[in-house]
């Protein structure tokens, strides 16, 4: 059904500082669907997610994306995440001198005024963030850390899942959630993850390896090669890419 | 306690004498609009003195502002330390001249200095001349100066959870001068500075 369509994504061509990356990449996902996205190194996973969330470093030269009917490249980054879009970074940026707290009352207010509400009372706000934080086993004297910084890689991520947790976006996208977990904190992202996940909601997991498509199931998966999407199937082809490599996709 | 000193438009010279086992406690605040020259002249005349002189600075304009400080070191056992931040944007310019001068009797001196700067703009200029003049030697001394510009991964991460690229700037010039207002003893104080830090970011911002 048409309807259901959350993301489309047609003949999109993207590029940085003038190397072309993405040559050419068709991609639809519907409510309640898991996609993964694998791939060898350099095949242009990173780029996919940084051009969905709109990092004003990457230039689209052709094609489209319509995001819930909207046209995503007319949409700032701000505007992306309101409108339900999740980026969780491969390599989460530390910002020296912001809590954790400012952060996310900065980001969750903005996010309401977006949608036209009143900001969150501070009270209200406290106790949604114990909460989430608490549900990616987060202890609660990091909401005054300054975001990221001195954080372990298992802690990054976990951060990145409350975040996720906090704005409950319809479309996350996980780039590279595994790198750097051991599997305690793996299974702790994937639950998370596994645990927002709704019929209405749909996710994109970028990985290069089958690890975390072990506790995230995807329905659909496709293996992205110098730009392209060159085949797509159900969550099986994770174990004949395992088995042949991706040489011999 | 720590004095607080706005600055107003023109100069400002100061003496500062510190006797020993007693400490000089200042921070610095140039608004917007406000061309100045300031000159510090810090003495450690006793065993034991100490100096804590801070600074934050924003100009968006056609600004001037000139900072001089001199640290003097003369007795052994004295501690000083200088922290000064600011934003530069439009047209503005800023000179920041910081020496540090440790006399020989003035064994055991701890002494540091930092100076470092946001350029807004291209128009914008910042120059930046700490300096260390040691005759002791047994003593801890440093000094560091950046120019920077604001970070844009740090803006994109904000912005990608829905942070307008508007408060993605402030977080990171507020955050920036924290350090330097955090020496503001009085809580109601400190933050009617910090709202109008926070003001004038915005208007340099909009005005961008």
């Amino acid at each position: 059904m048409a309807n259901d369509i959350l993301l489309k994504i047609e003949g999109l061509r993207a590029s940085v500082e003038d190397k072309e990356i993405l040559k050419g990449v068709d991609l639809t996902i519907r409510k309640g669907e898991i996609h993964a996205v694998m791939g060898p190194n350099g095949a242009g996973k990173s780029t996919l997610s940084a051009v969905l969330a709109g990092k004003p470093q990457f230039t689209v030269t052709e094609g489209s994306i319509e995001f819930m009917g909207r046209n995503l490249l007319e949409m700032s980054p701000e505007e992306r995440a309101w409108a339900g879009i999740f980026l969780s970074f491969q390599y989460p940026v530390e910002i020296p001198g912001v809590t954790i707290t400012n952060f996310m009352k900065t980001a969750v207010n903005a996010h309401r005024e977006g949608r036209g509400l009143e900001p969150l009372k501070a009270g209200d706000f406290l106790k949604l963030m114990r909460e989430k934080m608490a549900f990616v086993q987060m202890k609660p004297e990091f909401a005054k850390r300054e975001v990221n910084v001195g954080f372990s890689g298992g802690e990054k991520k976990r951060n990145e899942i409350f975040q996720m947790a906090m704005l409950d976006p319809t479309l996350a996208i996980l780039d590279e959630t595994d790198s750097g977990l051991d599997v305690d904190a793996l299974r702790i992202v994937a639950n998370g993850v596994n645990a927002l996940h709704t019929p209405e909601k749909a996710a994109i997991v970028i990985t290069h390896y089958q690890r975390l498509l072990e506790y995230i199931v995807p329905d659909v998966v496709h293996v992205l090669k110098d730009g392209r999407i060159v085949k797509t199937a159900g969550k099986e082809l994770v174990a004949e890419i395992e088995e042949k490599g991706y040489d011999n996709i | 306690m720590t004095e607080i000193i706005l600055v107003s438009e023109g100069q400002l010279n100061r003496r500062i004498d510190v006797p020993g086992g007693e400490s000089a406690d200042m921070v610095l605040i140039v608004f917007p609009g406000i061309s100045c020259d300031v000159r510090l002249d810090v003495n450690l005349n006793g065993e034991g003195a100490e100096a804590n002189i801070l600074g934050a600075y924003i100009c968006g304009g056609e600004e001037k502002v000139n900072i001089a400080i001199d640290m003097h070191h003369k007795l052994p056992h004295c501690n000083s330390r200088q922290l000064f931040k600011g934003i530069a944007g439009g047209r503005s310019k800023v000179d920041f001249y910081g020496k540090i001068t440790v006399a020989q009797d003035a064994q055991k001196t701890e002494a540091y200095q930092e100076n470092h700067n946001i350029l807004l703009s291209d128009g914008a200029k910042v120059d930046t001349k700490p300096q260390l003049e040691i005759y002791a030697d047994d003593v801890k001394c440093s000094h560091g100066a950046t120019i920077g510009r604001l970070n844009e991964e740090e803006q994109f991460y904000m912005r990608s959870r829905g942070i307008t690229l508007e408060d993605a700037k402030v977080l990171q010039m507020i955050s920036f001068i924290a350090p330097v207002l955090e020496n503001i003893d009085d809580e109601a104080q400190r933050e009617a500075i910090a709202a109008e830090f926070d003001r004038h970011i915005r208007n340099i911002i909009r005005s961008m």
